[in-house]
């Protein structure tokens, strides 16, 4: 009579099941929260104010590095080109500057001139609708 | 003696086999947290800063104009009338006690200025209840 239990030998297989579920959970989390890059907003240090109206999707989006550089679309731009550039936008819409939406996008650490020089270009081609782009402070 | 051709049928079990897909998930795993950025939320000083020429208009109302200057100090201030303002909060604060506020309010900003301040002096005008605010580039 054999009085020793025989011990089957097991393999230490690793249960993968919670770890696939882990796994899928962050690849689906990533995959919603991940938008696709909006390359006509480039990265830089906005005003930090509350702001008074959300974001609206509007036709043009300036951007003002700190060193007062038009950037539009990710291409660095002149104030002549940037009126070229509107200038294409207002035909788009028919000639009606009313129909034109802008936003700028500066950097706070910069000055002022490049702004005002955009915002002149802007008036001068009659486009009353300009916004600027702020931050809302983290509380 | 077993005589009949039919094989005893041993169960077969499909095993699918998780390793390949475990590295595609992996792989996209990956590429989502190293491309993931997390933007920060932005607002607009909104729609109604209109562009004003230089000058101005004529009205008989007296507008509000706030300036962003170099003060005597030599800072950049704001500045109400005459008077020098140096925190935003302050500024907002003498913006609310104007009775009217439907002529809105002028952001006069000079080239040397920093936006920061200009952001600021747009910003106290609509918290304190100016509806409209023009930006006008000196």
């Amino acid at each position: 009579m054999r009085l020793t239990k025989h011990k089957r030998k097991t393999l230490g297989g690793m249960n993968m099941t919670p770890m696939i579920d882990i796994v899928f959970l962050l690849l689906i989390f990533f995959i919603t929260v991940t938008q696709i890059t909006k390359i006509n907003k480039e990265r830089m240090e906005l005003a930090k104010q509350k702001g008074s109206i959300d974001q609206k999707p509007t036709n043009l989006t300036i951007n003002i590095t700190q060193d007062g550089a038009v950037v539009i679309s990710g291409r660095e731009m002149t104030v002549p080109e940037l009126i070229v550039q509107v200038g294409k936008e207002l035909q788009r819409v028919g000639d009606d500057p009313s129909l034109i939406t802008v936003s700028i996008r500066a950097d706070q650490r910069g000055d002022s001139s490049s702004v005002n020089e955009v915002v002149s270009a802007l008036e001068n081609l009659n486009i009353k609708k300009v916004m600027i782009a702020v931050e809302v402070p983290q509380e | 003696m077993k005589l009949s051709s039919q094989k005893r049928s041993r169960e077969k079990t499909v095993e699918l086999s998780m390793t390949s897909m475990i590295d595609v998930v992996f792989l996209l795993l990956i590429f989502f947290i190293a491309t993931a950025t997390f933007v920060r939320p932005e607002r607009n000083l909104d729609s109604a800063i209109k562009v004003k020429s230089k000058g101005g208009q004529s009205s008989p109302m007296e507008p509000v104009i706030v300036e962003v200057t170099q003060g005597a100090g030599g800072d950049f201030v704001f500045k109400l009338g005459s008077a020098e303002i140096d925190s935003q909060e302050t500024l907002t604060r003498q913006l609310s006690q104007f009775p009217d506020k439907s002529e809105g309010a002028f952001v006069k900003v000079s080239d040397d200025a920093p936006f920061r301040m200009s952001a600021a002096a747009i910003q106290a005008c609509k918290s304190a209840g100016f509806a409209a605010v023009s930006y006008v580039p000196e």
